[in-house]
């Protein structure tokens, strides 16, 4: 599903490689972990992948589903079906959670030549799915992560995951600041989304998470590479050891 | 706005928007005449600016003659910032859609004041006159 291959990128304002030669390939189903130290680029690499600007590919490349991702603009990689769920929702004053979500599915929609969803039929999801995830019907009216927890705000990307339906998920430290419960919410959202056609790739620091949300492959990021890959016992050896070793294994 | 009578209240809501080299100008007196006793006024100035060579000011006047009335007077300036549109774009609008949504979110106090049609076709005016005024 995606294929990235030998990417390098830096920094578009100072001379500053981040990303040196990236390698990852994830399968359709399939859930991807990358952990990794503070400052690896794992958050660079979901910038990079969903088209922020400030950053600049010096080499390599990244492919979802046979189209080459580094030549889209943000929305036309949006429409081609990636995600990224923010490990900072941005807050959009004076514009309602719904409008916001409606013209999201509706813009997708469109730039894929499909029909814009009805109004009813956006309620009714939009409803069962917040459900699911407790957002409640005043959540849906404020504007756009406004006053937000920080718990809300990550429910939040979740519900526009749901709704919008992507092929390829990245979720950049989506545990981030969230509590026990408000994790297991947030995981159990994702877990509901699993499912053949789509892949993760859930980006982390702790492997609490990935007690929820089982990863098949897990990857270790050090200095804009990845260093180590394994099975999800990986992400338990961390967890007990720290990076220290992993990374005095593979220098 | 001239307050004549007393224990009057108004209220004035400003929403400036500036783009390309556009400056904005908010120019607004709040009169009080001596007979306005406990008359109040609440004058409200929001600017937004997009992109980095526009500006807003804001020159609020206020002549108060009597010394029982209230005049508030606040004023913010922001900008649409690339972390907005680019959340946007990420979720699949393109970039006019993008600023257009930020922009009358901006403004949604006042145009949510008016009568439904108005307020339809005041929206889809922004965006038209925003139309380009970005990258």
């Amino acid at each position: 599903m995606l294929e990235i291959k030998n990417l390098h990128v830096k920094l578009e304002e100072e001379d500053k490689q981040i990303l040196k030669g990236v390698d990852l390939t994830v399968e359709d189903g399939k859930v991807h972990a990358i952990m990794g130290p503070n400052g690896s680029g794992k958050s660079t690499l979901s910038y990079v992948l969903s088209g922020r600007g400030g950053y600049e590919v010096t080499e390599g490349s990244a492919v979802l589903d046979g189209q080459d991702l580094l030549e889209l603009e943000p929305e036309e990689r949006a429409a081609a079906g990636l995600f990224l769920a923010f490990q900072y929702p941005v807050e959009i004053p004076g514009v309602g959670n719904m409008t916001f979500l409606r013209t999201a599915v509706n813009a997708q929609r469109k730039a894929r030549g499909e029909e814009e969803m009805s109004a009813a039929e956006f309620l009714k999801q939009v409803r069962a799915r917040a459900k699911e995830l407790k957002i409640d019907a005043e959540m849906l009216k404020r504007p756009v992560n406004v006053g937000f927890s920080g718990g809300e705000k990550k429910r939040n990307e979740i519900l526009q995951m749901a709704m919008l339906e992507p092929k390829m998920c990245i979720l950049d430290e989506t545990d981030s600041g969230l509590d026990v419960d408000a994790m297991k919410l947030v995981a159990d959202g994702v877990n509901a989304l699993r499912a053949s056609g789509r892949a993760f790739l859930v980006i982390t620091h702790y492997q609490r998470l990935l007690d929820h949300i089982q990863p098949d492959f897990v990857h270790i990021m050090a200095d804009g590479r990845i260093v180590k890959s394994g099975g999800p016992e990986l992400a338990l050896e961390v967890e007990h050891n720290g990076y220290a070793d992993i990374l005095a294994e593979v220098a | 706005m001239i307050h004549l009578g007393k224990n009057t209240k108004s209220r004035i809501v400003s929403k400036g928007i500036s783009a390309g080299h556009a400056q904005n100008t908010y120019r607004g007196l709040v009169t009080m005449h001596p007979k306005a006793r406990n008359g109040r006024n609440y004058t409200q100035c929001d600017s937004l600016l997009i992109g980095g060579n526009c500006g807003a000011h804001t020159v609020p006047y206020i002549e108060v003659r009597n010394n029982s009335a209230r005049v508030e007077h606040e004023a913010t300036t922001s900008k649409v910032d690339e972390d907005q549109l680019f959340y946007c774009r990420s979720r699949g609008m393109d970039e006019e859609e993008a600023v257009a949504l930020v922009v009358n979110g901006f403004c949604k106090d006042v145009l949510q004041a008016l009568p439904m049609e108005f307020a339809m076709e005041a929206q889809q005016l922004v965006a038209i006159s925003l139309e380009g005024s970005v990258g």
